[in-house]
């Protein structure tokens, strides 16, 4: 962590901005700009600051980011970013994209986004990544130029290792439990949550009706917007748990891959066993069309042999390869784990006592309000 | 009084003790407070001997303190009532539920301790429900009608919403009843009723009930007043002023009646969301290890939100809305009473003129207008009498609510924040290296 960018740059997502301009089917579109501002931190402080860099880039460009890093680096635990759109709003805040609570709101967390890549011990290395805080032009090429796409596992392919891989290590699938259920509780909990703020800001209001000594309702609304920080911190950790999912995909698919390449090198030796005795020890559809219509010449057998050697030597050794690879993954993915679980648990913890603190402070000025009530009505 | 009839006491908010009785002469007035009256010694021999009648006919008997109404009324102001001179406590508890077979009901204690010469002995205990409430009310009114009855808690229940055997509605109902007593208690002429007399005291009220017609005319009550459609010339300022008040009074009860039970609405709809997050905590830690603690303690803590929170749902319910209620209660009963007045006046001013209009040269008022001057001035007196002491009353109860409903918010508001605060500690707790 030592020499993790964060420690040697400052980044900061400062301002955001509304433009309007032309998509790619050529259509006008409003979207919002984000400012990222760098600057490098002086290790030794003479006073003078280094210059600030910075450049505008919006959501699209971000996600893009993102895509990249979760292919490049698919044993990590890759940051989530803040959501698309609005959900789990409650009848205070707004649905809508362009609403600026819910911008300001994006914009911490990208910077947050940002801030956590770049106190990654790995990610933080990345030169896309420093490019995309540094470089304003061609940014995008760079990303596609190298080649990520390709390399990204599709959908229909992940989906299918999970249901036929037969020995998935068992940490990835507890993993991949705990964090579908972590999913669940979280979204549960966020939206019984945005039900309480509701009803809570119910009560308030209707105080206020009683007059002016209970005309609290509007300072409350400072406190209920730290209640929404709370709630974004709770979803940070709602899209990790997808991140976590992701990593277990990973593994299933390259299990799943591991277990079908050593399924193909055991049926080929088996294959060449049977040509080199003769012996049909399995049913095949070749076996028996060559039966029907008569044998093949020992040439012709001498040659199948041959291929089948030079696949089987080559499937060993990707075999081999594979077998590495796979162990090298559940190696890094899960030092990387144990990373994000020390962190979940100082963070959550962290957000609970704020939280906690949140409580105490509306219990304070609740106390406060109906002190001051009782003089008034003591005085009558 | 003879001569000319004397013009209404109608000239602006005087303090009831400023104001000269119509009816006495100046040697009573010098009658201090701090005497606890017994009528005969205090009635001037110019008052015995007249030919007063209570408003509704009843020809003054000076040995009962009820007929020196007035008189009472300007000695024994609220003030002078404190625990060492009250001779009249009166309790209503122990509500039990009897099943026959006609039908059920529930029948509550009412407890005597007295040392007042009206009472044989000096402790009762009686068995009432709701409808020998209800009918010493009524027997209230018919035979005080000067003077300002305290409501009883509503008679009918809205069967299927409300159980009416539940424990807090008995107990709330309870509650109402015993304010009923001893706002009687209190009341320097009501408490000396012989109805009253009776409720505290008769094992078979029943019975009593019955004979009810032959007292009737035993006491020569009349029961109706003549409300005979007279129109009311000019209502007193005083009057006019309590009437507009009441008007503004009942307004304002209506609307903190209407919040009230919108906030309690509101709370229990926050309660109703507040009961599925806090376990939802709880669900968290059980998939968690390290942070398994922390998460249950701010479950618990939502939990014990939860309970703070009904109970503060359940006093406003049962503490504040019924007293609420009972003072919408008391001033429609109040403006029903400034009716009466206002017609007992108006029949006054219909006879004089009457008279006036005949323009015989009479030495002499008739003595039926007469009467009626006396039982206007009787029932003016009264009610301002009433009126003052319901002030003072209504301003300490509504001191005492407020103040009351205030201490329930803090207390909840407390507990939360002991709740918060002792799951600080959990939360900042750093895990042992396992």
């Amino acid at each position: 962590m030592e020499d993790c960018l964060a420690k040697k740059m400052e980044i900061t997502v400062s301002e955001a901005e509304k433009r309007t301009g032309r998509n790619a089917m050529n259509m006008q579109e409003t979207y919002t700009a984000y400012l990222i501002e760098t600057r490098a931190v002086e290790s030794q402080g003479e006073g003078q600051c280094a210059p600030m860099d910075s450049l505008w880039r919006r959501y699209s460009e971000f996600e893009l980011l993102r895509n990249y890093l979760s292919v490049t680096y698919p044993h990590i635990v890759v940051p989530p970013l803040p959501e698309k759109r609005a959900d789990f709003v409650w009848h205070k805040l707004s649905a809508d994209n362009m609403d600026p609570d819910f911008v300001e709101r994006r914009r911490i967390g990208l910077e947050n986004f940002l801030l956590r890549v770049a106190s990654h011990p790995v990610l933080c290395q990345d030169k896309i990544f420093y490019s995309f805080l540094t470089q304003e032009g061609g940014w995008k090429e760079m990303v596609n130029e190298t080649g990520f796409q390709l390399k990204a596992d599709s959908r229909l392919k992940a989906l299918n290792a999970t249901f036929r891989v037969k020995n998935p290590d068992k940490r990835f699938t507890e993993l991949k439990h705990y964090s579908d259920e972590l999913q669940s509780v979280i979204s549960h909990l966020l939206r019984v949550r945005a039900r309480v703020a509701d009803r809570l800001y119910g009560v308030y209001k209707v105080h206020g009706n009683y007059g002016r000594v209970f005309r609290y309702a509007a300072s409350i609304d400072d406190i209920l917007e730290e209640e929404e920080h709370y709630a974004d911190q709770l979803k940070e950790y709602l899209f990790y748990a997808e991140a976590l999912r992701a990593v277990c995909r990973k593994h299933e698919l390259m299990q799943y891959d591991l277990e079908m390449a050593a399924q193909d090198l055991t049926s080929k030796k088996q294959q060449c066993e049977e040509l080199a005795t003769g012996t049909v020890r399995t049913f095949s559809l070749k076996g028996m069309t060559s039966k029907l219509f008569g044998q093949e010449t020992p040439e012709q057998r001498e040659a199948k042999i041959k291929v089948l050697e030079e696949q089987i030597q080559e499937g060993e050794e990707q075999l081999k390869s594979k077998n590495l690879e796979g162990r090298d993954f559940v190696k890094s993915a899960w030092a990387d784990i144990e990373r994000f679980k020390e962190q979940k648990n100082h963070d959550l913890k962290e957000a609970l006592i704020s939280y906690a603190v949140m409580q105490i402070s509306m219990c304070k000025k609740g106390i406060q309000v109906w002190t001051n009530a009782k003089e008034c009505f003591s005085k009558m | 009084a003879a001569g000319a009839p004397k013009p209404l006491p109608s000239s602006g908010p005087k303090s009831l003790r400023e104001m000269p009785h119509p009816l006495a002469t100046s040697s009573s007035e010098e009658m201090g407070p701090a005497l606890t009256p017994s009528p005969d010694l205090l009635l001037p021999r110019s008052i015995a001997d007249k030919d007063l009648s209570l408003p509704n006919g009843t020809p003054v008997d000076t040995s009962s303190p009820a007929s020196s109404s007035s008189l009472l009324n300007r000695l024994q102001l609220d003030d002078d009532l404190d625990g060492e001179t009250r001779d009249l406590f009166v309790t209503v508890d122990d509500p039990k539920k009897h099943v026959c077979t006609m039908e059920t009901y529930i029948t509550y204690r009412v407890t005597t301790k007295t040392t007042r010469a009206e009472f044989d002995l000096p402790e009762y205990s009686v068995r009432r429900r709701y409808q020998d409430f209800d009918w010493l009310r009524n027997k209230l009114e018919e035979s005080q009608p000067t003077h300002l009855i305290p409501p009883l808690p509503e008679k009918f229940v809205v069967k299927g919403v409300v159980d009416r055997f539940s424990e807090e509605f008995v107990e709330t109902r309870r509650k109402a009843l015993d304010k009923f007593l001893k706002r009687i208690t209190d009341h320097p002429v009501l408490s000396f009723n012989e109805h009253f007399n009776v409720f505290l005291t008769a094992k078979d009220l029943n019975a009593y009930k019955k004979q009810g017609m032959a007292l009737l005319s035993k006491m020569g009550e009349s029961v109706k007043y003549v409300t005979g459609g007279y129109k009311l010339r000019s209502r007193p300022l005083e009057f006019a002023a309590i009437g507009e008040y009441l008007e503004t009074f009942s307004l304002k009860l209506g609307t903190i009646d209407r919040i009230a039970q919108r906030i309690i609405k509101e709370q229990l709809e926050y309660l109703v969301e507040l009961r599925e997050y806090g376990p939802v905590y709880s669900t968290w830690g059980g998939l968690e290890v390290e942070l398994s603690e922390p998460l249950e303690g701010v479950s618990a803590c939502i939990g014990n939100c939860c309970t703070a929170l009904e109970e503060l749902s359940e006093d406003m319910t049962e503490d504040f809305l019924p007293v609420l209620r009972e003072y919408i209660l008391y001033s429609e009963s109040m403006k029903n009473v400034l009716k009466k007045r206002d017609q007992v006046q108006a029949e006054y001013e219909a006879k004089l003129e009457a008279v006036a209009l005949k323009k015989e040269d009479r030495p002499k008022v008739p003595t039926d207008v007469e009467k009626c001057q006396d039982r206007v001035e009787c029932f003016n007196a009264d009610l301002k009498a009433d009126m003052e002491r319901w002030q003072n009353n209504k301003r300490q109860d509504f001191r005492q609510l407020l103040m009351g409903m205030a201490d329930k918010n803090i207390q909840y508001y407390e507990k939360c924040l002991t709740a918060w605060e002792s799951i600080i500690p959990l939360l900042q707790d750093k895990p042992e290296t396992k």
